[in-house]
């Protein structure tokens, strides 16, 4: 009797793991077979994208450039930021549904990607792109891929805040001025109703490992991605001006730091004016909006992250490029170049680039054009007049920064190992993968 | 078996044909990749058993493994306690068993990702707030540290696990005889006494069936684990499931997470049939 009850539950729970997984192979099929449905003597691309945030504004901008020629057809599947975007994309390629356009990130994606990368030189958007965007799809003389935007970070500040505690944040450059700003706020915070200066989310580990480090790592390896995807090791020539950054920010930060998150830190303490400054970039625009848009209008500012050389500079890159699939047929490639070429550098393209992506343009040809929200138009600003500081981290070996140096900062956090031991452990890391 | 008529098997091809496809076929696919350099798109050697001597030299695999064993030890142990207690409350005469029934398994019907966030909510926000007001210290700053990290998955586990185990409790505690119990109360056996001799040897199979399953859902938990602490403060509340996804799509290294899974799964069998096996031979037949 009892083996019976056993195997009765037993093969209840199997049936109702089958029912689950049947459920997940109906959802796969309702959403290829939209591709077959219009097709015909049209040519159909599949576009595989990872910006969730813009996900509805570049349908709106497929569905336009369909109608606009009626023998394309284009299909967007949009999946989730970092991790789930290359897992996924990789799960396409090797179940054979490999996508017409998709996004690569640094070297080491163009590196295991090579295979499939159509050269896109003869594009006019290739020609467009701005100085110093083109280097890390540029193999060989081909261009591999094509410059999503511009992304820049630095210190975002809460404008108010700052003027009610007779900061100007303009006369912040080094990191002892930026000490002493701290410190008075830190003084003040009582009357100016916020909990602490900074938010460091060291939960994070891209916020530590990418966006932090990177400020002091990019002089060592000459601002340039390719350096740094070559390097065999990494020397940390600023590791101790990385160190008194991450101290201050965490010293004066709502606590615990290591369980704080990115939506902590933009949602509910700087969008709601409980602290002064964080640590982020042109991205969180759209999340303050939403919080409040009036202050995402007029009262975020932004200023570099002090780096002794670089007083002034904001760390400027392009974070993700366009790729066409040149296993597709020949016909296709084609249409995906035309449809990229007409998404930044056509008019209509230019328009919604700028207006509806909020995007800061990789392209010349956008000086007519108004930037959207102000954090990105003070990064473009910074930018055209080349007060830079190169994105070397996604030339780092695959995952380091994140799964190694991050993960070192956190423990240095925690206090379990010292600063030395961070830069030790991170540095056999980086040696043990470039070997 | 070999007297089965051709309409047994009809039945059961289906069945068949779903486990193949779903789990013995990537499984033999998965067993080959873990000898091979693949990388996801390619795989261009075979390697051997280079992945499987490298996996037990490195520190992070084996600091989640120890991690799972003792968050398994402590959700198995509290769950089961928790599972029973209900039980035996809610098949006690009270006015409100039913209702108290589907309260206790309702948080079994809530997906572990979304209930990972709401637990950070109250663990972080929540605590912290208590903690505040009460001025206990204790409550602060949870899933900040490695302690809190852990028993924080390990209330959050037994939280949402512990209704199921009660209605495995509740069908084995219902079908104990009534004469029995009588009888026991005749000869003037106290209430402990009665548990002690009669319940509690009576649900004896459903401790092989529920450790069975809490202790094989505890050391293949994943979404929880994703949702409540993603594995920090650096890494060190990072389960076994976690780390093997981690390595197959933060590294890139799919062939060497491959191996690490099939490592994974040995030791989940082994755990899990030694486990069913002792308790086998502990059941009484009534």
């Amino acid at each position: 009797m009892k083996k019976k009850k056993f195997y009765g539950i037993a093969s209840a729970l199997l049936a109702s793991t089958i029912a689950l997984t049947g459920c997940s192979f109906g959802e796969d099929s309702s959403s290829t077979s939209n591709s077959d449905e219009n097709s015909g003597d049209q040519v159909t691309i599949d576009i595989f994208q990872f910006k969730v945030e813009f996900k509805n504004q570049f349908e709106e901008l497929t569905d336009k450039y369909e109608e606009e020629n009626p023998d394309v057809n284009i299909n967007v599947k949009t999946v989730g930021g970092g991790n789930d975007y290359g897992s996924s994309l990789k799960t396409s390629f090797s179940s054979g549904e490999e996508p017409d356009i998709f996004n690569i990130g640094g070297p080491s994606d163009l590196e295991q990607y090579e295979d499939y990368l159509a050269d896109l030189s003869d594009t006019d958007a290739a020609n467009a792109a701005l100085d110093g965007t083109l280097t890390s799809v540029d193999k060989d003389g081909e261009t591999l891929g094509l410059p999503f935007n511009q992304e820049g970070y630095g210190i975002l500040y809460n404008k108010q805040i700052f003027e009610e505690a007779g900061i100007d944040p303009a006369e912040i450059k080094t990191h002892e001025d930026l000490v002493e700003a701290t410190e008075l706020l830190e003084s003040k915070k009582d009357e100016l109703g916020i909990q602490a200066p900074f938010a460091l989310p060291a939960k994070e580990t891209w916020v530590i490992g990418n966006h932090l480090a990177n400020a002091f790592l990019a002089d060592e390896f000459n601002h340039d991605v390719m350096e740094a995807y070559n390097a065999d090791s990494v020397e940390f020539a600023m590791g101790d001006q990385m160190k008194r950054f991450l101290d201050l920010q965490n010293e004066y930060s709502v606590q615990p730091t290591l369980s704080l998150d990115y939506s902590q830190q933009v949602e509910e303490l700087f969008s709601l004016g409980e602290v002064a400054m964080i640590q982020q970039g042109n991205w969180v625009y759209n999340t303050i909006q939403e919080m409040d848009p009036e202050m995402a209008e007029n009262n975020v500012g932004i200023m570099p992250i002090p780096v002794e050389g670089y007083e002034g500079s904001l760390p400027v890159g392009v974070p993700m490029y366009w790729s066409v699939n040149k296993e597709s047929e020949e016909e296709v490639v084609q249409a995906s170049k035309d449809f990229l070429d007409w998404m930044y550098t056509s008019e209509e393209g230019k328009k919604f680039v700028t207006e509806e992506f909020k995007f800061i343009p990789a392209y010349e040809g956008y000086e007519d054009q108004e930037i959207a929200d102000p954090i990105s138009k003070d990064i473009y600003e910074y930018a055209a007049e080349g007060n830079t500081l190169g994105w070397v981290f996604l030339g780092a070996p695959t995952n380091w920064t994140e799964g190694s140096l991050a993960v070192n900062m956190q423990q240095y956090l925690s206090g379990d190992i010292t600063w030395e031991e961070v830069e030790e452990n991170a540095r056999n890391d980086w040696e043990k993968s470039r070997q | 078996m070999q007297n089965r008529s051709p309409a047994f098997w009809l039945f059961l091809t289906p069945v068949i044909l779903a486990l193949g496809i779903v789990v013995v076929i990537p499984f033999i696919y998965g067993l080959f990749y873990s000898f091979t350099d693949w990388n996801g798109l390619r795989a261009t050697q075979f390697i051997g058993l280079e992945h499987y001597i490298n996996l037990f030299q490195e520190q992070e695999f084996m600091n989640s493994i120890w991690f799972t064993i003792k968050f398994a030890v402590a959700s198995v142990l509290l769950l089961n306690f928790f599972g029973l207690a209900l039980a035996l409350i809610v098949t006690r005469n009270i006015k409100t068993n039913n209702l108290l029934r589907t309260v206790f398994f309702m948080p079994n019907l809530i997906g572990g990702l979304i209930l990972g966030f709401i637990w950070q909510f109250i663990f972080i926000s929540v605590f912290g707030d208590v903690g505040d007001l009460l001025g206990v210290e204790g409550m602060k700053g949870w899933l900040s540290t490695t302690e809190t990290g852990f028993w924080g998955l390990v209330i959050l586990t037994s939280w949402q696990m512990a209704g199921y185990i009660m209605i495995i409790y509740i069908a084995y505690l219902e079908n104990i005889p009534k004469e029995l119990i009588e009888a026991a109360k005749i000869d003037g056996a106290s209430s402990f006494q009665r548990f002690k001799n009669i319940t509690f040897p009576l649900v004896a199979p459903a401790f092989t069936i529920s450790m069975f399953l809490t202790l094989s859902t505890s050391f293949k938990i994943y979404d929880q684990n994703l949702s409540l602490t993603n594995g920090g403060p650096y890494n060190s509340t990072q389960m076994v499931a976690m780390e093997i996804v981690r390595t197959a799509f933060s590294d890139n290294q799919m062939s060497y997470a491959q191996a690490k899974a099939v490592i994974f799964f040995l030791i989940v069998a082994v755990v899990a049939l030694t486990q069913v096996y002792y308790n086998k031979k502990r059941e009484v037949e009534m």
